[in-house]
């Protein structure tokens, strides 16, 4: 028991106000509104969800951009790559486009421009018989780095396509 | 008081909740007709959002923001009618259901504490909330509602001691 109890027994001897009886129904309709899902409440919640959803659809987005940035940076990065490659290429031999290339041009489009073909190992794997042939072949293996040049005569954009290549030369021996 | 969680049934709930809602409620609005739609509209946030009764400090929180909210959003409304009755006697609602002189007094002394005081001890004595619940539903520590309480029963012991 402390100081106060007397006190505080007396303060709980007050009573406090009573509602009016139609508090009580209000409430209730109140609550029958909510359950309708017509209560002016309810309705405040839904821009709620409905900014959630934005807030998602507008991460999704940025994401979907800072990928397609990526992508583009690292198309660009190796391209550039492949074009240092191809111009250090220490033998390098001038060869003409192909024919069926020359032939899709168009003055709107890109022309080819050129083409070489560096020829950087090239090793003798010895003679062979081919395929059950009675005469043997020598088997040479040629590793190279091709590269075509295109360009847009009205624009004076150009586009260079370089890649590896392997290529197996089979030459004939004859008997002495 | 019996254990409020188990109650079922909202109407038990409120009747047995509503005088001591109302009587916080007043602590902001002197009218008994806005301190009772600031409880409704409490109530049903509470009751529809299925807030566990036993975590009844969140509905006492309700009910002071709402009330607060009320207040800002009447401001300009209290002003004009208050310019408008200035002259006339501003009609008393009792906040408690006075039996003798005794009560009147003691009543009046509640009424003269300052805010914080007093809504510590109204939950504390007519809503029976623990200090950690009416820390909770004030936004303040556990400690400072203790204090405030006891700084409350020693004002009112104070201003009802005989001259």
């Amino acid at each position: 028991m402390n100081e106060f109890s007397e006190l505080e027994n007396e303060l709980r001897k007050l009573r406090p106000a009573q509602p009016s009886p139609v508090l009580l129904e209000r409430v209730e309709e109140a609550l029958e509104e909510c359950k309708a899902g017509a209560s002016p409440a309810t309705q405040s919640r839904m821009p709620s969800g409905l900014a959630n959803i934005w807030w998602s659809l507008g991460f999704g987005l940025a994401a979907a951009a800072v990928l397609i940035l990526f992508a583009v940076v690292t198309m660009e990065h190796r391209r550039e790559r492949g074009e240092t490659i191809a111009q250090s290429s220490p033998a390098s031999e001038a060869r003409a486009v192909p024919r069926e290339m020359e032939q899709s041009t168009s003055p709107s489009r890109f022309v080819p421009a050129g083409g070489t073909n560096v020829v950087y190992n090239a090793r003798d794997e010895g003679l062979h018989f081919a395929d059950g042939s009675e005469r043997p072949v020598r088997r040479v293996r040629y590793q190279t780095q091709q590269t075509w040049r295109w360009r847009n005569p009205e624009t004076g954009a150009s586009l260079r396509v370089s890649y590896p290549s392997e290529e197996i030369v089979l030459i004939p021996v004859s008997g002495q | 008081m019996d254990p409020i969680a188990s109650h079922e049934n909202w109407r038990n709930c409120f009747c047995e909740l509503a005088p001591g809602l109302l009587l916080f409620a007043r602590q902001w609005v002197p009218s008994a007709a806005d301190a009772e739609d600031i409880v409704q509209e409490a109530f049903v946030k509470f009751w529809r959002r299925n807030h566990n009764i036993e975590h009844r400090a969140l509905l006492y929180a309700a009910v002071r923001s709402i009330a607060l909210d009320f207040i800002r959003r009447d401001k300009r409304r209290v002003l004009r009618e208050a310019t408008a009755v200035a002259e006339a006697e501003p009609p008393v609602e009792p906040h408690f259901e006075l039996e003798d002189d005794t009560q009147s007094a003691l009543a009046a002394a509640v009424d003269s504490l300052p805010c914080d005081q007093r809504e510590v001890l109204v939950l504390k004595i007519w809503n029976d909330l623990t200090f950690s619940e009416i820390g909770g539903a004030l936004g303040i520590s556990q400690n400072t509602a203790a204090s405030r309480y006891r700084y409350a029963l020693s004002n009112l012991k104070k201003t009802l001691q005989p001259q």
